[in-house]
């Protein structure tokens, strides 16, 4: 059985492939998402090998949520599109599996038909953001898109992935190691990555050392971070 | 005594030359502020013409001439130069000396240096920015005095013998001081009087000029037609009080102001020999009545006398004429004849401009055409998706949103640049609406709060859509939650306001340019009604976008 979701923001369209997925040999939808946002929290959850992605999408594209996903978990991708020239063309030249809306069952049969053959995640670099810009997060249960720009620094613990804004504390799905490579934040410790825009001074200290941002907050740094930190405001 | 009076009569008979000189175009020269060349030539002439006949016709006496010689060569000087000046006190010099007797040598010398120092005054005040003074009588009664007294000098000094000389002065000297200074002083009297009357004139003419202009601006911005030219016809009338005014396209009569409109009928062919022939060569025709006839063509009892055809222009196409009338018993001024060759140069102006502004608005209406035939692809598709899926489930539903989608499309395709009724712009968006609720049926919410007297308010076409497809294409379908689009209609004494928010409140302000939709609904609502109208924009991140659109009040009434 291989197990998928359904990410599309509209209703009809969602409801309109789980129908013809549930005829279809050894797939198992797992659930659906209208957003990406949700998607991303689902697929770290729940980890399913195959996502059907809807390109446009609320804040978030389907393309922008390709690269927030943590290589590791990266589950195989079938986009799928009314209509974006552009996007098409990218998925022909790269032989990415796409659908056209309204779908046609012979169409998605064949898409099935390659899927199951070698379930195997394809690299998406070419046509995904390098950098990001937004970081979906949750404050509480609601949704909010938060500008890369003004994160201050983001933290891990037991509970989850924190990111601190000088408005806003929030939490994300995304994991360290993507913000880390997808984003300017910069590592200084091994549950904390903080905007090189955001510090003040880096206290040095028996153990390691401290950064102190523009507004005060304290962050830790570990002597494994300290020399590549220092080095990227040109201190060797 | 005698003396006085006999240069005094001759003094009499130059003014009235004078006098009746400057009443021809000819004299236009002596009012000249700065004369040219071929002027001074004649001022030349005239002045030493002048010399020359008041030597000729001078009084004789004891051997010598009293006489008014002084007059020409000062007056010479002072509206020639001094080189002019000079030449003309020469002249007058030369042919005294032929005449002999023993001052003939004194009054050859004093004269050109009369002439040379009236035309150095002139000089030295024409560069000291005192020009005024030259043609101030009493300066130009003490010039010819000083002057006088200069040349009585000279006689003193160079006439021998002395005794003779000194008797001449004393007989000769009052009469000639006194007679030369007064006729000088009245000829620059009647110059003054005649540079004032031509100034007054031309101002006149020019501000008559200027109010045609003004109150025909904007009249030809729709070209030349009926109601244009009647109003045209009527401007001109009005300002140049001539008879009648009539305005023709190349082939008929666009309209007719002023006696005789009872049979000149706007709307009929041209008949009349002058005009087609103003047309067809590209020329002022002009029938003065007196030398050249002018007979109405189509009434024998028609009063008008005599009549101007200047052909309209735009770029170097001749597209009609306007034509001035005067009355048989009225003759046509000759500043009405240049003011109407004036008038039609203005007329064509603005026609050219009127015609400039007409491609400005076939552009606008270019960029309309692109933009609704720009249906958004990913709307299209999406929609056929949504119709594709819901014919399976619920047939009746999949067919009321094709109805929807068609009328959407139809609108689409055949909506014109000009004006449709709010009621008919608020149609296209409900079809618009109903798809898009069709497709976030649990996102969209709309209301809609528009006062019914309002529906039948005029607005241009497309006005609202673009509006309504912004704020769910850039708010509501970005918004994660789904929201809410309202659309408002307020209405006050002065000013119709419609809306349109989302409460996404996730605009951008545009980095370089406005979208093409809302900055060209912006451009339509300012051509139509005027830079105080149009478009603006309102946001607060996170809570509401809103789109407001300014109209004037009043053509509420126009509309109904």
């Amino acid at each position: 059985m291989i197990s998928c979701l359904i990410v599309d923001d509209e209703p009809y369209a969602r409801e309109e492939l789980k129908d013809l997925l549930t005829g279809a040999d050894g797939i198992e939808v797992l659930g659906e998402c209208s957003n990406a946002i949700d998607a991303l929290g689902f697929i770290n959850k729940h980890k399913p090998q195959l996502v059907f992605l809807d390109i446009q999408m609320p804040r978030i594209s389907g393309m922008e949520m390709i690269g927030m996903l943590d290589p590791e978990t990266m589950p195989r991708i079938v986009f799928s599109t009314a209509y974006d020239e552009y996007a098409i063309k990218a998925f022909e030249h790269h032989a990415f599996d796409y659908l056209l809306k309204p779908i046609e069952e012979d169409r998605l049969a064949k898409t099935l038909g390659r899927v199951r053959s070698d379930l195997r995640p394809q690299l998406m670099e070419e046509i995904t953001p390098q950098e990001l810009q937004h970081l979906p997060c949750y404050l509480g249960n609601k949704l909010k898109v938060v500008p890369v720009a003004t994160v201050e620094y983001v933290f891990s613990d037991l509970s989850g992935i924190h990111v601190a804004t000088a408005e806003s504390y929030v939490h994300t799905h995304l994991t360290l190691k993507v913000l880390e490579q997808r984003t300017a934040l910069a590592r200084c410790h091994r549950q904390y990555l903080v905007s090189p825009d955001a510090i003040s001074e880096i206290v040095l200290q028996e153990t390691g050392a401290e950064v102190v941002t523009h507004n005060g907050t304290k962050i830790p740094v570990s002597r494994r971070y300290l020399k590549s930190l220092k080095q990227h405001f040109g201190y060797s | 005594m005698a003396l006085i009076l006999h240069l005094l009569q001759q003094m009499c008979v130059y003014l009235v030359i004078v006098y009746m000189v400057s009443k021809t175009p000819l004299f236009k020269i002596f009012t000249e502020d700065a004369p040219r060349l071929p002027h001074k030539v004649l001022i030349y002439l005239v002045f030493s013409g002048f010399c020359v006949i008041a030597t000729t016709f001078g009084e004789q006496v004891d051997g010598a001439i009293a006489n008014t010689r002084a007059m020409g060569a000062v007056l010479g000087g002072l509206l020639g130069g001094p080189v002019t000046g000079f030449l003309i006190g020469l002249t007058g010099g030369l042919h005294r000396y032929g005449f002999g007797g023993f001052t003939d040598l004194a009054c050859a010398i004093s004269t050109t240096s009369e002439g040379l120092l009236a035309g150095m005054t002139a000089f030295y005040l024409r560069t000291h920015n005192k020009r005024a003074l030259l043609f101030r009588p009493m300066f130009v009664f003490g010039l010819t005095f000083v002057a006088e007294v200069v040349q009585m000098l000279i006689i003193l000094i160079v006439a021998r013998p002395f005794d003779q000389a000194l008797a001449l002065v004393q007989q000769i000297a009052p009469p000639m001081l006194f007679v030369n200074s007064l006729g000088a002083a009245f000829f620059m009297s009647i110059v003054r009087d005649q540079k004032t009357m031509f100034d007054k004139l031309s101002s006149a003419f020019s501000s008559q000029a200027l109010k045609i202009a003004e109150r025909c601006v904007g009249v030809l911005a729709k070209g030349l037609n009926e109601v244009s030219g009647g109003k045209v016809a009527q401007i001109v009338k009005d300002e140049t009080n001539v008879g009648a005014v009539a305005i023709t396209d190349r082939t008929k009569l666009l309209a007719f102001i002023g006696i005789g409109s009872d049979h000149h009928k706007p709307g009929t062919e041209i008949s009349s020999q002058l005009t087609t022939d103003a047309i067809e060569q590209n020329k002022v025709m002009y029938a003065d009545g007196v030398e050249e006839p002018y007979g109405c063509s189509l009434s024998s009892s028609c009063k008008l006398g005599s009549c101007l055809v200047i052909p309209l222009h735009s770029d170097s196409q001749v597209i009609g004429t306007i034509k001035l009338y005067e009355q048989k018993n009225k003759l046509f001024l000759n500043i009405n004849r240049t003011l109407g060759e004036g008038i039609a140069k203005l007329l064509s102006n603005q026609i050219l401009y009127g015609e400039l502004e007409e491609k400005q608005s076939l552009l606008t209406r270019a960029e309309l055409k692109l933009l609704q035939a720009q249906v958004n692809p990913h709307f299209l598709f999406n929609t056929l998706n949504t119709i594709a899926i819901i014919t399976k489930r619920d047939a009746e539903k999949a067919r009321e949103l094709l109805l929807q989608l068609s009328k959407f499309l139809r609108i689409n395709l055949k909506r014109t640049s000009g004006l449709v009724t709010l009621g008919e712009e608020l149609d296209h968006v409900d079809a618009y609406l109903a798809i898009e609720k069709a497709r976030f049926p649990d996102k969209l919410a709309v209301e809609l709060d528009v006062p019914a007297e309002l529906l039948s308010l005029k607005i241009p076409a497309f006005t609202l859509q673009p509006l309504i497809e912004n704020a769910i294409k850039h708010g509501i379908s970005q918004s994660i939650d789904g929201g809410c689009v309202r659309i408002r209609g307020l209405l006050s004494n002065e000013y119709v306001e419609l809306q349109v928010e989302d409460d996404a409140g996730l605009y951008v302000p545009p980095q370089n340019r406005e979208g093409l939709g809302v900055s060209l609904v912006d451009k339509r609502l300012k051509k139509q009604w005027g830079e105080e109208f149009g478009l603006h924009i309102e946001w607060e991140e996170d809570a509401f976008t809103r789109v407001s659109i300014l109209l004037p009040a009043p053509m509420l009434e126009a509309a109904q």
